[in-house]
């Protein structure tokens, strides 16, 4: 399966499963969804469940909010990142809020779910992920492959805390790779590969450009360690704390921006827990300080293979 | 569920007297005095499973009317341990489990789109629960506003949208925010829109019971826009030095205005209605008093187990 056929595979299931679960975006029926992220989901469930909405995401989302408070699990897709501003009240101010506010009463399972940063579709290339990290109250997880796209997806429907659920675009429709039938644990990061040298903790689409490094760099004889942190809100920083002792170096990279970005949070974590730990400066790849291009100046700006191999080779003086 | 005449009058004066001290145990309180019609007309009629969404300019009659009791809500006012939000959220906040849409920010027209959304729930249930959700003349022109009825009339929500037009938002009077009747901002999404005496708690109760009979119908949202006018400061020690720019009209108070009508029908007793009033005033005594005797909140109560399910 490809990340896309996960995921909608996952929100199929739990559709089926539970007459709560219902969707709502814009181009989710006939269509199929952009980038073809909910196919087949309209001709299984009619128009009552996979809900064609109005061009507004702060309703959409705002709407979606109040069907959890009164007991339906809704997904709302907003179709691109670039577009997730425009609810930002609604999942800011009133989301995560909610159940602190009222007491520990209210329960808000939603699934807000969007797509960012390079890929096939070529436009929409923000990624404005990290800004959500930053708000207690909110779960936000970014799968980077097919098998965790789609147990965080099934987690995500099942959680009782609304969950935002960022998809790279880089990787919806490759590769394709076997899932299992489970759920994967929000908020508990993965180890990708083991190594001694080098700790790469990377996020959605650069744990791909992460591997492809640790394969560059392994004819050389420096062995990479790669971290898919999986999820971002909570971050699993003990499992790059683990990892760091053992290593003693570390980069960090998202396609997001780097400053005030997930890197520095990783960073400060390490910092915290193991001062001594590291036996070089730690590097924080990810965007440049622009914002992303569309056009082909894109390519320029963002962190690739070649670029996290270069941070790695520094590191150990290579 | 139509409640009496006096039922009805007996919540405005609720409505009067808890607002009132309220206002004079905390300056920073949104003072409803003058709008007690539009506020108590637009929910007293609802079934105890539809959901209410009132405005924040002190909605806590409506939350009574769901069963929540008085001097926890006025703990709320003053930042105690003992108000439903635990001494956490913006006072004016309701409890969520008498199917009250949550105030959890300050910021306006998001809990429109979240009052929609219940409304949306009962539609995906299958039921025939309605929401009720007001809002005022200010928060009209959030493009919250704009998106949620538009969404709510595509999809033939069952809510009822209530503009609680008093005139002002803080310290700018309509003529600087509002150029045309809010009430015909109905036509652009196909929806039913009616401009009304909110003064006028009859006007209100039979406006908001149509709107609501065809929401329960399955045919969709409505607008009302009830006309009222805010009496007092934005907040309670407001000095109001903008007020005397304009001309300010000549209102009604809505309760003498029912008080007098249920008179001379002969509805009413004048000792009936000061009866209610004796009752009330001592009711809002004895829970102001409750209020004041719950703590404040102490170390040991942040929270830190309440931000996630």
């Amino acid at each position: 399966m490809s990340q896309t056929d996960a995921v909608v595979d996952a929100i199929a299931c739990e559709m089926r499963a539970d007459p709560r679960v219902f969707y709502i975006g814009q181009d989710v029926g006939a269509m199929g969804g952009s980038l073809q992220g909910t196919h087949g989901l309209y001709a299984e469930f009619g128009a009552k469940r996979i809900r064609e909405a109005p061009i507004s995401e702060s309703a959409m989302v705002g709407a979606a909010i109040g069907a959890a408070l009164f007991g339906q699990r809704p997904i709302v897709e907003i179709s691109f990142g670039e577009f997730v501003p425009a609810a930002m009240s609604q999942l800011i101010n009133q989301a995560p809020n909610l159940r602190y506010m009222t007491g520990g009463v209210a329960r808000v399972p939603v699934v807000i779910r969007t797509r960012v940063g390079d890929g096939p579709y070529g436009g929409h290339p923000h990624d404005y992920s990290a800004w959500f990290a930053h708000v207690p109250g909110l779960k936000v997880v970014m799968p980077a492959r097919p098998a965790d796209a789609r147990g965080l997806m099934l987690s995500a429907i099942r959680d009782d805390n609304p969950v935002l659920f960022v998809e790279a675009m880089s990787l919806a429709h490759a590769p394709r790779e076997p899932v299992s039938d489970g759920c994967e644990p929000i908020g508990r990061a993965r180890l990708a590969r083991a190594g001694a040298d080098v700790t790469v903790a990377a996020i959605g689409s650069m744990v791909a450009a992460a591997l492809r490094a640790a394969a560059a760099v392994e004819p050389e004889g420096i062995e990479v360690e790669v971290v898919d942190m999986r999820s971002i809100q909570p971050l699993d920083t003990a499992c790059v704390v683990e990892s760091v002792k053992r290593t003693r170096r570390l980069v960090t990279v998202h396609e997001a921006w780097v400053t005030a970005g997930l890197g520095a949070e990783i960073v400060a974590a390490v910092a915290e827990a193991c001062p001594q730990a590291l036996c070089a400066p730690a590097v924080r790849l990810g965007t440049a300080p622009v914002p992303t291009p569309s056009g082909k100046v894109r390519p320029l700006a963002l962190p690739n293979a070649e670029r996290i191999a270069a941070a790695i080779r520094r590191l150990v003086g290579a | 569920m139509r409640v009496n005449s006096l039922q009805a009058y007996r919540w405005m004066v609720v409505c009067r007297e808890l607002d009132r001290a309220l206002c004079a145990a905390n300056p920073r309180w949104f003072p409803i005095e003058g709008e007690e019609a539009t506020v108590v007309g637009s929910f007293v009629d609802l079934q105890p499973d539809d959901a209410v969404a009132p405005h924040y300019r002190d909605p806590f009659v409506v939350y009574l009317m769901r069963g929540a009791e008085m001097w926890r809500l006025a703990a709320q006012v003053l930042g105690k341990i003992d108000g439903y939000n635990k001494g956490r959220s913006v006072p004016f906040n309701g409890p969520v489990e008498l199917k009250v849409v949550p105030w959890v920010a300050g910021d306006l027209g998001t809990t429109v789109g979240t009052a929609t959304g219940a409304a949306l729930a009962f539609q995906q249930a299958g039921t025939e629960q309605v929401c009720v959700c007001s809002f005022g003349d200010g928060t009209a022109n959030r493009g919250d506003v704009h998106e949620a009825l538009n969404l709510a009339a595509c999809w033939r929500l069952p809510i009822v949208y209530v503009c609680q037009n008093n005139g002002w938002a803080i310290s700018q009077q309509f003529q600087s925010y509002v150029s045309g009747p809010i009430a015909r901002r109905a036509d652009g999404y196909g929806i039913p829109g009616v401009c009304i005496d909110g003064n006028d708690v009859d006007a209100v109760r039979n406006a908001v019971g149509q709107a609501v009979s065809r929401a329960r119908a399955g045919n969709g949202p409505s607008l009302i826009e009830a006309r009222t006018w805010r009496w007092r400061g934005h907040w309670a020690g407001d000095a109001q030095e903008y007020r005397g720019t304009f001309p300010e009209p000549e209102v009604e108070d809505p309760l003498d205005l029912y008080a007098y009508r249920l008179l001379t029908e002969g509805v009413v007793s004048l000792e009936e209605l000061q009866k209610v009033h004796r009752e009330v005033e001592a009711e809002v005594g004895a829970a102001m008093e409750c209020a004041l005797a719950s703590p404040d909140p102490g170390p040991g109560d942040l929270g830190l187990d309440d931000v996630y399910a």
